[in-house]
This record gives structure tokens, C-alpha cells and sequence, in this order.
């Protein structure tokens, strides 16, 4: 084995026994993402946002939820993705990465899914130069066709903006 | 979530911090005692007996072992000193203050059976031993001088027979007190008895008379020892308890000599004297106080914003129906009962505000350990004097200030105040003198710790930057006085102990002024060379929340700590004049540099020229006017610390809810304050400018 970049795996959010991992699926500028359930706090609609001076180009700005600051990104741009973030985006998802929530800027949220460790095909296997924070892509049924099969960006709650 | 074995841990921890920190606090007063040679108050040494002995037990409950063994080989030796068996000396003083040391080290350990510790421990323990005891020679025993009851003596307690033979050695005279006590209120009727004698004279013992008192009463016989006469001591206690009889002196020998097999000290550690230690009031007053996580206050702060919110949200509904004459009535009971919730409001908010602060003493104590430890390792005589000590301030500033403190104390005795000789010679006292000051200011603490020492050579200290590539020799010949000495606070520059003469003690004052910038804090520095130096910290009150003045800046809404602001005035663009790359301003006949927040935060887009204000900033002895689009006005405002993902962004302290879910960033004065004089970007335009 080749000394690669060490890579997160779902298996944390994974079921223990079957190794399914239930995924909540977003569109976010022309991209499906997705998210392990287990990470997801809260989906909300797109508070009043303040924007950061002198913060890196990927981070929206912070909103306000119940009290607490939360950063809002814009997970294109963290992903250095050409498309931007639809604007003005839909819903905001919190996100626990072990040590804040961070807000995700989304279009809009598909639905969740329940995958399959042979749905997964983890970023470590595919040799591929991908970001940090991705896990991987999962293959869920197409939404569109009945035969066809769409295809998710699985992002890293822990890497998200953590150390 | 949290592991309830992991809480026990956190509280165990907590309580055996404060018995160290009581322990430290009392071996400085024993510490002060031997030097100025005043006679040792017993109460005192009983004090650090029991912190030790409850540190023992505690510590033996939770698995520390070596605590456990530390403590137990300590309050041996303590045991023997409060029974005369050993004194005090330099030797046992040294022993005693490498305890707190010791404890501080061992409870810090990630595993509390550590056996890489054993060795340190175990050489510990050897040199407490090596103390020893000492044997009086005693020429008869001064208790056959006095013709006491046997019945008295036999149930004194080792502790109280020696006082009692230490009373009497010591030339003091002895009387007998027979009073009645209610019984309800015993313990402190003695609690008084021992405050009313306090310096005069010495509770020794007190027992129940066999006759005497009734159901509600009971006559005790107090024995006393005083040094002063009859009269006198009866007239001190005014005869509020009764008559106080001298104790005849033996004139012959007695026939049995009452000498007592001693009770074995293990029987008195088991229970400490648990009714007749002056000591009692304290332990009350603990069992009185509850220790708090600070984060549970950070939770109610939290509530406490969120009410203000839904107040705020209520108003405007009160708002909205106002005009409409058939709800008049009505609105005038809300507005007075939203009037008197608003006041409850800041009443809470007050309370647990007060709840956070605590004495800035809590740190002085420790520097007054590092004072004494410092002066010995380098056998200089320094006196401390503080001021201030009650000076309030939020905890979790409290915490963070202990190491820059120590580390600028340290300076100030490793390289300002100079040897006992060359002191002589410049006609200084022998002894140095380092001072810890401490007052509010407004809404900040000053802390200024000042050496009456040698002062700092500004000129070296250019020489050292220059020597060090930090600055381009032409540059540093444009420097002012005040400029070089602030070169010290440099990164690179402090760690050359022998040039420049500072600490190189790990951190440098580079890493004193980064944590006091941290906490939202300003440093400055003032010396004169022969004379002295003098370091002046200021700091907010608390970091929880501030008196803010909201500011809108390219319609961006942002709050500034009013600790930072002096004034606004309204600002004019033809005034504005361009020195030195800088804009700056003339304001009574003062000029003062000008920064447009727009420009430095990269917003583009229409700010009016017109009507804008200069918000003039002032941090420590600089002054800064910040240009902003409109003055809101002045808020309190609940600091939120902004995630960590926005860690790396310089330049805001945390960001401020509104209300409406409105978000204000907040301004981070100091760090602002720095950028724009010290940063990167004023050290290259000094640099292009040479």
C-alpha cells in the first residue's frame, strides 16, 4: 500500500451491524452532496446573515441560531468547485464536527438515504485528487429515471473546518 | 454525556487547588513572621496543618497516591512543628514552600500514579524527613509551676499541653475564667472569647465545670495564658464572662509530678480539633460557598441575553398597538410591567456578573511565592508590596493572567531590582522593593508591577534589535526613547537574557503581551535607567459582557468596547492630512492617526463622504481614530466567542446578537490597536521610509 493522505471513512455513522449508513442528501449549486444523518443537527431556513470581513472566501459569514454564532459556509467554494453557491440559498444545515456546529449554505435538501457499504466507494480507494473534507461518492437510484443512478459527494462532518 | 466519574475528578481537583492555594497563601504570612522574627501565631501553623490534613484525605479518596504521601510526610512534620518538636527555619520554610510546588506539579499529572514520579517523590519525602526533630532541654517541667487541677491536665490534648508549656516557658502568667455559656450558642460565644483575647492572651483549653449551669447554660472553666497582669486582662474583657482569677503558683514542689504520658499524635490527626481550633469560622464560611463551572455561567449569561431579546420582541408589539385608544389602558400595564421585568433583568444579569469575579489576590498570592523563590535563587533582598489586592475581576481573566504576571514579576527580580552590593553603592536601600498595584479604572483593571531596580538600557535594546536583523540600523536611529523600550516586546528580541537583560525563561515579554492582547488587554512599559521600571497592564473587567458603542460602517453594523472609545467627533475629509504614509487629523492641537474601517476591512462600495464620525479609540498611552459611516449608540452587549473555524481572522473579539437575530461583529480594539502601529504592515512602512 502506498503511503497516502489518511482518510476518514462513515463507519463512525455507520449501522453496527449491517454497516448501512443513513445519508441526508442536499443540492447545493447544481452538486448533490451528502451528509451522514448522525452529523446533522438541524435543517433551517437561511437565518440574517453577517458577513466576516477578511475571512477566507469559502466562509458566507455567521448567523445567529438560538443564542449561539455559527460560521456559514459555502460548500462549493470549500470544495473548490467552479459552480457557486446558488444565491439566495434555500435551507441552512447545522452540522456537528466533533467541535462546533457549523452551518452549511444549501439549495435545498433532496431526502435521506439509506446506503449500503457496496453503495460507497470511499475516496481512499479511488485514488482521485479530491478535497480533504470528502469521504467519498455514494451511487443512490436516480431520482429521474428508474434504472439510473445518481451520484453523491459524501462529505467528512469531522473535517469539516476542524483541525 | 459527560462522564460523572470525570465530574468527581473536575471537583476533587478544583478543592485541592484552593488547599494548595490556601497553603501557599498561609506560608507566605509564616514566611513573613520568621523574617521579621515576630513571634509565630500558632493558629496560623494549625491552619496549614489542616489544609495538608484534609489535602491528605482527599487525595488518598481519589487514587493520588503521591499527593496522598506528600501530604501524609507533611503533616508530620507539621505535626511536630505545632507541638514545639521542630521549629521554625530557613530549611523547614524551603521544605514547606517546595510542597506547593510539588502538589500544583503532581496534580496536574494526566495519571495520578505516575511511576516516573516516584524518584522526585521519594526525594521529597527523604528531605521533609531530614528536617527532624529537635529535643528541649527542659530544666523541670514548667507545668509543676502552677498548681492546675489534675483532672484539667489529664484531658488536655497533646497540642494544648505544649501550647500550655510554651505559654509558660515563654514568661506568660495563667488564669482561670469559670463562665456560662448557652448552650445554643456555644460555638460562637467561644468564637467571640477567642477574638475578644485575640493578642492580650491565649485560649488554651476550655471545659465543662462539674458544677454550675442549668438546662440551657453550661459553665465552662477557660484556661488563659497572658502576658499581661490580673487587672489589666480583666479589664480588657471588660467582665462581659465573669472574673478572671490568676492561677496561684506552686511555692513547693508537688508530691505526684503531673507529667502525662502523651496521647499518640495519630489519635489527634484523626479528629483535628475539630471544636476548639480558631480555624472553625473559616470552615464554616466554605461550607457556606458553592464552586461553580464557569460554563454553567456562560449558560445563564446566555438565558439572560435571550430574555433581553424576548423583552425587546415584546416592546415592539407594544409598539404596534400604540395609538389605539381602546387598548390604552392595557398598554400602560405592560409598558410599567415591562419596565419593572427589564430592572429584575439587569439585576440578574448583575448578579451573575458579580458571581464571576473574584479578587485579584488569588494571583498575587502566587507571586508573592515566586517573589521569595526568585530573591533566593538569586540571593537578592526584595520586598513586595502590594496594593489592591480586593480589585475584582472575571475569573477566566484571572486564570490567564497568572503566567504573564509571574513571568513579568520574575523580570523585574532576575533583572531589574540588582544585588544587595551594587544597591549600596548607588546609594539605594539594600533591600529592592517590587510592587504590585492593582485598581479599577472605569470598566478596566490596571495591574502595574513596578521594580525600584536598575531600569532597562534603551540604547542596548536597540543595539539588540539591530544586532538581531528585527530592524535596519537607519530605521533605528529615528526611534524615540518610548519606541526602543518597546522594542521588548518584539518576537526574537527578549530571549538574549544577557544583552538586553530579560528573562529567558521560556516565554518572552513577546508572549506576555500576546496573552494580554488575548484577553483583550493592553501592556506599556515605562523605565528610567538607575531607577527603576515599571510594566502597567490594563484589562477589561470581564470578557462576558461589555458596554459597546454600535457603529455602522459601509452598512455593516459592528460594536466597539466603550473601554476603547473616548470620544466621536464628527468627521471632516478636509481636514485630513497625509504624514508619513498615515492619514492623520489634528484634534486639539494634537495630531492623531486616522483609520478608515471601510478600507481596512475591504469594503467597496458607496460610503457617503458625508456625515461620517471619528470614533476616537484609546488603548494604554496610544490613541487611534477609527472613521466610521454612523453612530447607533451604546448597548450592552453578551461577547459570543465566533467559532473556531474562524480562528485565523484577526481583528474581532466575538460578534454580539441584536436581537432580530441580527448579528454585530465585535471590534477587537487592542489587536487593531497593534495592527495598525506594530503590525507587519507598520514595521514595513518604518523600513521603506529609512
Amino acid at each position: 500500500m502506498s503511503p497516502t493522505v489518511q482518510r476518514a471513512t462513515l463507519a463512525p455513522h455507520s449501522d453496527s451491524e449491517t454497516g448501512a449508513v443513513a445519508v441526508l442528501a442536499v443540492l447545493a449549486g447544481n452538486e448533490a452532496y451528502g451528509f451522514p444523518l448522525s452529523a446533522v443537527r438541524e435543517i433551517l431556513m437561511p437565518p440574517p446573515l453577517t458577513e466576516v470581513p477578511r475571512a477566507p472566501g469559502h466562509i458566507l459569514g455567521v448567523v445567529t441560531v438560538r443564542g449561539q454564532i455559527i460560521t456559514l459556509v459555502d460548500l462549493p467554494k470549500l470544495l473548490h468547485l467552479e459552480v457557486e453557491q446558488g444565491d439566495p440559498y434555500g435551507r441552512v444545515l447545522l452540522i456537528d464536527n466533533g467541535e462546533e456546529l457549523i452551518g452549511v449554505a444549501v439549495d435545498h435538501v433532496i431526502q435521506v438515504y439509506r446506503m449500503e457499504p457496496n453503495q460507497i466507494e470511499y475516496a481512499s480507494a479511488m485514488g482521485a485528487e479530491l478535497s480533504a473534507y470528502v469521504v467519498g461518492v455514494g451511487r443512490v437510484p436516480s431520482a429521474e429515471s428508474s434504472d439510473g443512478e445518481d451520484m453523491l459527494i459524501l462529505i467528512d462532518p469531522v473535517s469539516l473546518l476542524g483541525e | 454525556m459527560s462522564d460523572p466519574r470525570d465530574n468527581v475528578q473536575q471537583e476533587f481537583l478544583a478543592e485541592a487547588q484552593e488547599l494548595v492555594e490556601a497553603l501557599s497563601r498561609d506560608l507566605l504570612l509564616l514566611d513573613e513572621a520568621h523574617h521579621r522574627k515576630d513571634r509565630i501565631d500558632p493558629a496560623l501553623i494549625n491552619e496549614i496543618f489542616r489544609s495538608v490534613h484534609t489535602l491528605k484525605g482527599i487525595a488518598g479518596m481519589f487514587g493520588y497516591k503521591h499527593v496522598g504521601a506528600v501530604a501524609h510526610a507533611l503533616e508530620d512534620l507539621l505535626d511536630d512543628l505545632r507541638l514545639g518538636r521542630t521549629s521554625v527555619g530557613s530549611q523547614l520554610l524551603d521544605v514547606l514552600f517546595d510542597s506547593v510546588e510539588r502538589f500544583q506539579r503532581l496534580l496536574a499529572l494526566e495519571d495520578p500514579e505516575s511511576p516516573e514520579e516516584e524518584a522526585g517523590v521519594q526525594a521529597y519525602l527523604a528531605a521533609i524527613r531530614s528536617i527532624g526533630t529537635e529535643t528541649s532541654e527542659e530544666e523541670g517541667d514548667p507545668l509543676d509551676k502552677y498548681a492546675i487541677e489534675p483532672a484539667v491536665l489529664s484531658v488536655l490534648t497533646e497540642y494544648e499541653e505544649h501550647r500550655l508549656r510554651a505559654c509558660i516557658r515563654g514568661g506568660l502568667r495563667l488564669y482561670r475564667l469559670r463562665a456560662a455559656f448557652d448552650l445554643t450558642a456555644i460555638d460562637d460565644s467561644i468564637e467571640t472569647l477567642r477574638d475578644v483575647a485575640s493578642n492580650d492572651a491565649e485560649i488554651i483549653t476550655y471545659l465543662p465545670s462539674m458544677e454550675g449551669g442549668n438546662d440551657d447554660t453550661i459553665e465552662l472553666v477557660v484556661l488563659i495564658a497572658s502576658p499581661v497582669p490580673e487587672e489589666q486582662l480583666n479589664a480588657h474583657f471588660e467582665g462581659r464572662y465573669g472574673t478572671i482569677e490568676a492561677i496561684e503558683e506552686r511555692t513547693h514542689l508537688p508530691t505526684l509530678p503531673p507529667r502525662l504520658t502523651s496521647i499518640p499524635s495519630a489519635a489527634i490527626r484523626m479528629e483535628p480539633q475539630a471544636e476548639e481550633d480558631p480555624g472553625q469560622a473559616s470552615l464554616r464560611s466554605v461550607a457556606n460557598s458553592v464552586r461553580v463551572d464557569i460554563r454553567k455561567l456562560d449558560h445563564l449569561m446566555n438565558v439572560v441575553g435571550e430574555l433581553a431579546l424576548i423583552r425587546s420582541a415584546v416592546n415592539r408589539i407594544v409598539d404596534r398597538f400604540k395609538g389605539e385608544s381602546m387598548h390604552r389602558r392595557s398598554l400602560m400595564d405592560l409598558d410599567r410591567i415591562g419596565r419593572g421585568f427589564e430592572r429584575q433583568l439587569s439585576e440578574l444579569r448583575s448578579g451573575i456578573l458579580d458571581v464571576r469575579m473574584v479578587p485579584l489576590g488569588q494571583v498575587f498570592d502566587k507571586l508573592a511565592r515566586i517573589v521569595r523563590q526568585a530573591a533566593r535563587e538569586h540571593d537578592k533582598q526584595v520586598r513586595l508590596v502590594v496594593t489592591g489586592a480586593s480589585t475584582e475581576i472575571d475569573k477566566l481573566i484571572v486564570e490567564e493572567l497568572t503566567d504573564p504576571l509571574m513571568h513579568l514579576v520574575r523580570n523585574a527580580i532576575d533583572h531589574g531590582i540588582e544585588s544587595a552590593e551594587a544597591r549600596t553603592q548607588v546609594a539605594k536601600s539594600s533591600e529592592g522593593t517590587v510592587a504590585l498595584n492593582a485598581y479599577q479604572k472605569g470598566s478596566n483593571v490596571v495591574i502595574e508591577v513596578e521594580d525600584d531596580g536598575a531600569g532597562m538600557n534603551a540604547h542596548q535594546l536597540r543595539e539588540a534589535a539591530v544586532s538581531r536583523g528585527l530592524l535596519s540600523a537607519d530605521v533605528s536611529h529615528e526611534l524615540t526613547r518610548q519606541e526602543m523600550l518597546n522594542l521588548v516586546f518584539m518576537p526574537g528580541l527578549s530571549t538574549s537574557s544577557e544583552i538586553t537583560g530579560l528573562s529567558g525563561r521560556g516565554v518572552g515579554m513577546d508572549v506576555v503581551k500576546t496573552n494580554i492582547l488575548r484577553m483583550g488587554g493592553m501592556i506599556s512599559i515605562a523605565s528610567e535607567q538607575g531607577t527603576g521600571t515599571k510594566i502597567t497592564v490594563t484589562l477589561p473587567i470581564t470578557l462576558a459582557i461589555i458596554r459597546a458603542l454600535i457603529v455602522t460602517v459601509a452598512s455593516r453594523t459592528f460594536a466597539l468596547p466603550i473601554t476603547a472609545v473616548r470620544e466621536a467627533i464628527p468627521y471632516v475629509p478636509e481636514e485630513v492630512r497625509t504624514i508619513q504614509g498615515r492619514e492623520v487629523i489634528t484634534l486639539r492641537g494634537e495630531t492623531l492617526a486616522i483609520c478608515d474601517l471601510a478600507r481596512l476591512f475591504g469594503f467597496r462600495g458607496s460610503t457617503s463622504k458625508a456625515g461620517r464620525f471619528v470614533v476616537v479609540g484609546s488603548m494604554g498611552n496610544r490613541e487611534l481614530g477609527f472613521v466610521v459611516d454612523d453612530l447607533i449608540g451604546q448597548e450592552d452587549v453578551i461577547i459570543k466567542a465566533l467559532g473556531k473555524s474562524l480562528a485565523s481572522v484577526r481583528g474581532f473579539a466575538g460578534a454580539t446578537d441584536l436581537g432580530d437575530q441580527k448579528v454585530a461583529l465585535v471590534l477587537d480594539a487592542p489587536t487593531l490597536f497593534t495592527e495598525y502601529f506594530d503590525g507587519p504592515d507598520a514595521l514595513r512602512s518604518l523600513e521603506t521610509r529609512a
